[in-house]
């Protein structure tokens, strides 16, 4: 079905808040299994320690994340001078949604992409890649930007840290939770003759817990995506620029010579192969029904 | 034990109009501020049209009257204040400089002069900027009708001092078209 933007951007948000949810819901199922299995005393040190050790992973990362990604990915930093045209058409898509200007940086690669990051508008950073700039029309480079803008502006840097410090915690936990498992150690009621089923039940939520976090958090980045295409459509009201944009990204089979796979779920069409990952576990939706969307929202006309 | 239930229903009401109260009054400066941004655009727009006209005069000596037009379209757009003025006075100076532009078209040297080529990118993205800059306004218009319109936020409407505002809306006959379908 055919959807316009404002309601494209309601759907994205609504899942968003179902997934974090769910997470929420996650993390509280291996705590009581991990209560159940192990009881108390444990549990309450376990617990605090492995959502400790996530946060203060995370929190650095996102806190300082316009520079840290600059170090990962060897973008530079440019000015007005290097390249006028560009900061005008960045500065048009500040003008339709209302955003300050972010750092613009290049990285010098020969395919074309381009990714945003910061902790806030106020501390954003969009990099594009060398071949995006040389292939691109003013249309579709306003497209990219404002698909790159509305991650600032939906927060997504924040999104992305909180699905990464629940699942970093979640995935802690039950390494934790495992070993202590095979040494048998930590169980302050051994003998304590518990229901034997809802021990076989603990265990299988500490071992299919991980997997269940990685699952939820390629999906909040999956409707972030969809939702960043939503946005810049809200900011240019043009639809076909950036279905143009991702037509020209999809030809182009060229893929950034990233130097972490840490960073890959940044960018704008995911430098990883398409093929060799499953779609449950793939960072953006699929850039087919990416374009599809957007050619929908096209057919619907010149949108106020 | 009663007073403490008073107490704090009246202070859970006292939060809530206050919410909706500061909502409608920001709501309302946004669109100040949108309107500013406008006319930010409007004037940057202005500023380059003086250069522009000369540099097409510098080859093109027999079009005075598109000259004309668009000096004193630009004369207008400078003077206009009000919304529905600047709006009027916009949207002339975007049909004056269509022209100006469909008159360079038929002087090859012109357009492939370097000064003309860095006035025309200047040109397109402010054309570019000023019409994003009605669609925030417009956009932020339409948060501020709805707020208006819609209950809670209507009954604070009064108190706040906040009403309804006007958009911003141009004529132009190039948008109001409608695209031919052929078969």
């Amino acid at each position: 079905m055919a959807s316009n933007f404002r309601s494209a951007q309601g759907a994205n948000k609504r899942k968003t808040y179902f997934l974090l949810a769910a997470m929420g819901i996650l993390t509280w199922l291996v705590a009581y299994a991990a209560l159940t299995y192990f009881g108390a005393g444990t549990t309450s040190f376990v617990v605090p320690l492995a959502v400790g050790i996530a946060l203060v992973g995370v929190w650095g990362s996102y806190y300082g994340s316009d520079k840290l990604v600059l170090t990962m990915t060897g973008a530079r930093v440019i000015q007005r001078e290097d390249n006028p045209e560009l900061f005008n058409l960045i500065e048009e898509v500040l003008v339709a949604s209302g955003l300050p200007m972010p750092k613009v940086a290049i990285v010098d690669d020969t395919a074309p992409n381009a990714f945003a990051t910061g902790r806030n508008p106020d501390h954003a950073l969009i990099a594009f890649t060398t071949r995006i700039l040389e292939v691109m029309d003013r249309d579709e480079l306003q497209g990219v930007i404002a698909h790159e803008m509305s991650h600032v502006a939906n927060r997504d840097t924040l999104v992305s840290a909180v699905a990464a410090t629940t699942a970093g915690a979640i995935a802690i936990l039950s390494d934790f939770l495992t070993r202590m498992m095979w040494f048998g150690g930590g169980r302050d009621r051994r003998d304590s003759n518990q229901n034997p089923l809802l021990l076989i039940v603990s265990l299988v939520i500490m071992i299919l817990a991980p997997i269940a976090a990685m699952l939820l958090r390629s999906a909040i980045s999956r409707r972030r995506e969809s939702l960043a295409d939503a946005t810049a459509v809200s900011f240019t009201r043009n639809p076909a620029g950036l279905r143009r944009a991702l037509e020209t990204l999809a030809a182009d089979s060229t893929v950034v010579r990233q130097r972490s796979n840490a960073v890959a779920h940044i960018w704008i069409e995911s430098p990883l192969d398409g093929k060799s990952v499953s779609k449950l576990f793939s960072t953006h939706p699929p850039i087919e029904e990416r374009i599809e969307t957007l050619r929908a929202m096209e057919s619907l006309g010149p949108q106020q | 034990m009663e007073i403490f239930v008073v107490i704090g229903v009246s202070a859970l009401l006292a939060i809530f109009i206050v919410a909706q109260y500061n909502r409608l009054i920001r709501l309302n400066i946004s669109v100040d501020e949108a309107f500013a941004q406008i006319e930010v655009q409007l004037k940057r727009r202005a500023d380059l049209i003086p250069n522009l006209v000369e540099t097409v005069k510098g080859y093109a000596t027999h079009e005075q009257s598109t000259f004309d037009a668009v000096v004193s379209a630009r004369a207008k757009a400078t003077s206009a204040t009000g919304v529905a003025d600047v709006a009027a006075a916009d949207g002339a100076l975007t049909q004056a400089l269509r022209g100006l532009l469909a008159v360079a078209e038929a002087y090859p040297d012109l357009k492939a002069s370097s000064n003309f080529l860095a006035l025309q990118e200047e040109l397109s993205t402010t054309e570019n900027k000023v019409a994003f800059a009605r669609q925030f306004y417009n956009d932020n218009v339409r948060s501020l009708n709805e707020a208006v319109a819609t209950i809670p936020t209507s009954f604070f409407a009064g108190l706040a001092k906040v009403s309804a505002r006007e958009f911003y809306e141009i004529e132009d006959p190039q948008s109001r078209e409608v695209p031919k379908v052929t078969f």
